[in-house]
């Protein structure tokens, strides 16, 4: 990145988060979440799938920080690496429901014979609620990180494909656009060059809340069994593993409760400034929160 | 009006015809034989395969679909598999809880979203509208069930004001008292989802103070307060029945979730279980209700809208 | 601010509803269970949980004292002829169904032929039968092909056993579940409603003529003292603990052994610890796959693990577990130490060096485990631990239940899976002895002991055959058993007549609150 890229960009960043104190504070947690991510194995005291049968269910201390679990592995670890998880869920589930979603919205409004037939099967989807959605479809698959974040990114890419669908449309008949067709653009062109760079900060916008939203339906399906699988150190696999624990050993749902709750608001703040900061012609096209 | 409404009605078949097909081949993909899980641990594999025929489990799938179709558009849903009755009454068993379940959090939505969205709206750009904004945010960033656990154990376990869990039907003894059974849980689903309405009335509210006749109201020098009051109530319908559709699938889906926690005997845990147990019918006839019920609920809604906005065109 | 007061008001209605209506329940006990039973039809179903709503219902002709021994029920005297082949059982006369009518023998004939033909553990006594007849209004005889030394036993063993219904009933029902409307028996409470997903009621049998005697285990008085019995699906565990300390259940069912000593201590609730044990099994596949004949394989993998950290991970406090090797408790019976000492060996090193012997090259080895029972997904991860440190490379594989069961009768889909046993009266009733459970254990060895296990009438001789069994199973390893599980339910305080232990399933006759 060039010196004066680096300046504007954080000319943008500052103009967005000025005077959003709690969405600049969501934001720094944010950074700090990545960080653990991607430091996770330096920063962990303790390997987060060692099981130590001694040391279970031990309340938080100088050698746990979080405590441990009924199998004694470390809760601050496996936090950490929880992190991880987060973020692959997250930017898993985006990368499908942008791609899926997107395309199907842009091509359907750019294609419109083509359209009415996508956007009719978008339409059955978006029937289909959410969760139960993303419970039938993990009951098919076996549980596993990438089809949990397949089966979240599907059940997102029917509001992105609509959301999309609508801008586009309201971009494709701008005079820009015509001066493109007019100067022989081919369709990718048109598509890919000169309407999709438009769409690009709405799409961050939609981003930041498909994010926040796949970490409360990624933990909704491991508390229903059907999520990650079991041994995989995800939030929500900690919480459903340890919600008999509430009062025995209320470490073990709390911290990793903070930390998801903390993570899907400071993702919700940032987008919310996000979307105040967009072109007004999208701003109620994206719902979020 | 009328042929607006007709229309979008008839555009609805080949979109319920679609979904059908989607709930039948999604259901009938997942691995799992009912007839082993109902025969339980020490049966055979002939005694499998024998109950599998018998329940029909064996034909080619297409034809299983159109006998399926055909006894869903004569209003049969078919036979539980594991309780061995009819599909549409476990289904019916559960629609009460879930029925007031979803009215009670359409309620606290209401009392909580309305008044907070108008509060957010007069005292615009204050701390007041921050702390509620953010307030609701927060709330829409709590995993349900963990929220559910812990007003469980403050409400229930500790102050012992309110029932834990399960619920009897109003008509059992109790009656209308038995509606306490659902406070916690119609909470536990309204706290998230009332974020959408706050944001929502509190747009409106705002759109509508930039409106000529409300800027005039103004001028006239009559109270914030008084032109919020004259003006609310019909644009927080109008915020209220928009996000109605949008709710409600929100709704079912956390349903499931909250019906689990609170061990409520609706249709959400049913379908949970149902998927457990590989209840193929009860699976089937569950997300095909819901899905009929969704695009009515979403054409009356459209429909509703129309009505109260005369601006939104009849196209 | 603006919302107190209407906060405020709701939660004072509903605190006065709450407090108006604590008489709701008054003469109902309300069970919060684990879930939905498939059916209450006992000839067929081997739920635990069906049984333990059920056998408030049915009744067999004989059943279980304290000790484990069958004391009549519904029969009143037995003898022995013709060296033990013919068997004559005589009828209490006073025993009325729930729809009025006298149990006479014609019903019983006709049930022992149903769960003969049809029931779950039926074959096991019926492959011996050559006739059964009424010989008299109220006497049955029963004829042997060769003595059959389990047969009271196995009709005191209710679960999966034979209940008498009428023979109206049972005359034309098959293998299928018996439909709710048909649940006539003749016990202290007869059947009221089934509502799908929100409860099974029984309702007291006023005309219910009790066996006479103390109450011993479920032998002796059953005296009704409920109006109602409420079984209530709460398969949510932290909810049914939470529920029953809220008041909302007086009973709940299959409680973690780590929240034991909170419970425990709690004033407000009595802990109920279940007399006998389940045990976990790790069964191996006999058909199919690298284990299959192997069993110089098997018995490194059995020397590779130490049950004890797993039983203190997935089971907790150290009341609730037994690291016992003997399929059959301490005090039991048929309690043997023949072959336990492999029962958990937990020696890596050496099991590293038998699998060499044994021709193991790392292959994968399947181990399917279901997260429906956190411990049998507990246990497993401990164990594919230490198998791993062994050098064994275990491909653990995660299901739901329905999918697990699915996938184990299908020979070439596992290795290993994970499962778990009831306690049993006897051994003939484990499954492993039975030849068409997944896993399909049937050696010559096997076939010829068994054989002369069920042939033997004679107690100390069928002892010392189970102690050769017991030794087979840890020489062949068809199944690796874990320990001992003993499973714990809660009450609240108010109930009286629970007793210390449950012998096998709850029951709530002579039970009051």
């Amino acid at each position: 990145m060039t010196p004066n890229a680096t300046i504007q960009w954080f000319a943008t960043g500052r103009r967005i988060f000025r005077g959003r104190w709690l969405a600049t504070l969501g934001l720094a947690w944010l950074v700090l979440v990545v960080l653990a991510a991607v430091f996770a194995p330096l920063i962990v005291p303790f390997d987060p799938l060692e099981i130590d049968p001694v040391a279970r269910l031990t309340e938080p201390g100088a050698a746990h920080f979080f405590g441990t679990d009924h199998f004694g592995r470390d809760t601050f670890s496996r936090s950490i690496y929880g992190a991880r998880m987060a973020i692959v869920i997250g930017l898993g589930s985006v990368l499908v429901a942008l791609l899926v979603g997107g395309l199907t919205g842009m091509i359907s409004a750019y294609f419109t014979r083509l359209g009415a037939f996508l956007m009719r099967v978008v339409d059955v989807l978006m029937a289909f609620p959410a969760l139960l959605l993303a419970l039938v479809l993990m009951t098919l698959l076996e549980r596993s990180v990438m089809n949990t974040v397949l089966v979240i990114g599907i059940v997102y890419a029917t509001t992105t494909a609509r959301i999309l669908f609508g801008m586009t449309l309201k971009l494709k008949n701008e005079v820009f656009i015509d001066a493109a067709v007019c100067s022989g653009a081919g369709h990718a062109s048109i598509l890919f060059r000169h309407i999709l760079p438009n769409l690009i900060s709405p799409l961050l916008v939609q981003a930041s809340f498909i994010f926040a939203f796949a970490q409360l339906q990624a933990a909704a399906l491991d508390f229903l069994g059907l999520g990650l699988p079991p041994e995989v150190p995800s939030w929500g696999n900690m919480l459903s593993e340890s919600r008999i624990y509430v009062t025995r050993a209320p470490w073990l749902l709390l911290f990793p409760g903070a930390l998801i709750i903390l993570s899907v608001f400071s993702m919700n703040l940032v987008g919310d400034a996000l979307r105040d900061s967009i072109d007004p012609r999208f701003k109620n096209d994206i719902k979020g929160v | 009006m009328l042929g607006y409404a007709t229309r979008r009605l008839l555009a609805l078949i080949p979109t319920l015809l679609a979904a059908s097909l989607l709930v039948f081949l999604f259901v009938h993909l997942i691995p799992g034989d009912p007839a082993a899980v109902l025969l339980g641990d020490t049966a055979t594999p002939e005694e499998v395969e024998a109950l599998t025929r018998e329940m029909g489990l064996n034909a080619p799938l297409y034809l299983q679909y159109l006998y399926w179709l055909g006894n869903v558009l004569q209003g049969d849903l078919g036979t539980s598999i594991f309780f061995g009755a009819p599909v549409l009454s476990v289904i019916a068993d559960g629609a009460e809880t879930s029925i007031l379940l979803a009215v009670m959090t359409m309620v606290w939505i209401v009392i909580l979203g309305v008044p907070i969205g108008v509060v957010s709206a007069t005292r615009h750009g204050t701390w007041v509208d921050q702390v509620a904004s953010g307030g609701a945010m927060l709330f829409a960033s709590v995993p349900t069930f963990w929220l559910g656990l812990y007003l469980i154990l403050i409400f229930s376990v500790s102050l012992g004001w309110l029932p834990s869990s399960g619920y009897p039907s109003i008509s059992d003894d109790g009656g209308l008292a038995n509606l306490r059974y659902l406070l916690l849980p119609s909470f536990t689903l309204a706290a998230p989802n009332a974020a959408l309405i706050i944001r929502l009335v509190r747009a409106s509210m705002l759109d509508v103070q930039r409106e000529d006749h409300v800027r005039t109201a103004r001028a006239k020098g009559l109270a914030p307060w008084k032109v919020a009051t004259k003006h609310v109530f019909r644009n927080a319908l109008i915020a209220v029945a928009a996000a109605f559709g949008f709710t409600f699938a929100a709704l079912v889906s956390e349903a499931v979730v909250t019906e689990t926690v609170f061990s409520l005997p609706g249709i959400g845990r049913l379908v949970v279980q149902s998927i457990l147990r590989r209840d193929y019918p009860v699976i089937q006839g569950v997300i095909l209700i819901i899905v009929v019920l969704y695009m009515v609920i979403n054409l009356l809604v459209d429909l509703a809208y129309a009505w109260l906005d005369p601006r939104v065109s009849l196209k | 601010m603006t919302l107190n007061r209407p906060l405020k008001t709701i939660l004072a209605a509903a605190f006065a509803a709450s407090m108006a209506s604590t008489a709701y329940a008054g003469g109902t006990l309300r069970y919060a269970t684990v879930g939905e039973p498939p059916s209450l039809d006992q000839h067929v179903v081997t739920s635990d949980l069906a049984t333990t709503i059920a056998h408030h219902m049915f009744e067999g002709l004989y059943t279980f004292d304290a000790a484990n021994a069958p004391q009549p029920l519904l029969a009143e005297s037995d003898r022995l002829e013709n060296d033990g082949k013919t068997i004559v059982i005589t009828l209490r006369k006073d025993v009325t169904f729930h729809d009025g009518t006298d149990m006479t023998s014609a019903d019983v004939v006709a049930s022992l032929k149903r769960w003969g033909e049809h029931g779950s553990r039926g074959s096991l006594l019926f492959s011996n039968v050559e006739s059964v007849e009424a010989t008299g209004d109220h006497e049955v005889t029963i004829r042997l092909s060769k003595p059959f030394g389990p047969w009271k036993n196995l009709m005191a063993f209710i679960n999966g056993g034979p209940a008498i219904y009428p023979a109206s009933v049972v005359a034309d029902a098959g293998k299928a579940p018996i439909s709710p409307e048909n649940y006539i028996g003749t016990g202290p409470y007869k059947f009221g409603e089934w509502q799908a997903n929100r409860h099974v009621e029984l309702v007291r049998f006023d005309d219910y003529d009790s066996p006479s005697g103390a109450a011993d285990g479920y032998a002796g008085e059953r005296k009704a003292n409920f109006d109602a019995l409420r079984f209530i699906p709460v398969p949510d565990v932290g909810t049914r603990v939470s529920g029953l300390q809220a008041g909302d259940y007086d009973y709940a069912e299959s409680i973690p052994g780590d929240l034991f000593a909170d419970l425990d201590a709690n004033p407000q609730v009595t802990t109920i610890v279940n007399g006998g044990p389940l045990f976990g099994l790790v069964f191996m596949n006999s058909k199919d796959g690298p284990l299959k004949e192997n069993f110089a394989l098997r018995r490194a993998i059995q020397t590779a693990i130490d049950k004890v950290p797993a039983l203190q991970v997935a089971i907790g406090p150290d009341k609730l577990w037994r690291a016992n090797g003997s399929f059959l408790p301490k005090g039991n019976v048929w309690y043997t130490e023949a072959g336990a000492e492999n029962f958990s060996r937990g020696d890596a090193d050496t099991a590293r060096s038998l699998a060499k012997e044994a021709g193991y090259n790392g292959e994968p080895i399947k181990f399917m485990v279901s997260t429906n029972y956190p411990f049998h997904y507990d246990t497993a991860i401990v164990y594919t631990k230490q198998l791993a440190q062994a050098g064994f490379n275990i491909d653990l594989q995660v299901y739901d239940w329905a999918t697990l069961i699915k996938k184990r009768a299908e020979p070439d889909q596992w290795d290993l899976f994970f499962t778990h046993h009831g306690f049993v009266p006897d051994p003939i009733l484990i499954s492993v002895m039975n030849d068409n459970y997944p896993g399909w254990w049937t050696t010559p060895e096997k076939a010829a002991l068994k054989a002369k296990f069920t042939e033997s009438a004679d107690p100390a001789e069928r002892q010392k055959l189970w102690g050769e069994i017991q030794a087979l199973i840890y020489e062949q390893v068809p199944t690796m058993k874990t320990g001992d599980v003993y499973t714990y339910n809660i009450a609240s305080t108010k109930l009286t007549g629970l007793g210390e232990a449950t012998l096998i399933w709850p029951h709530f006759w002579n039970v009051d609150k």
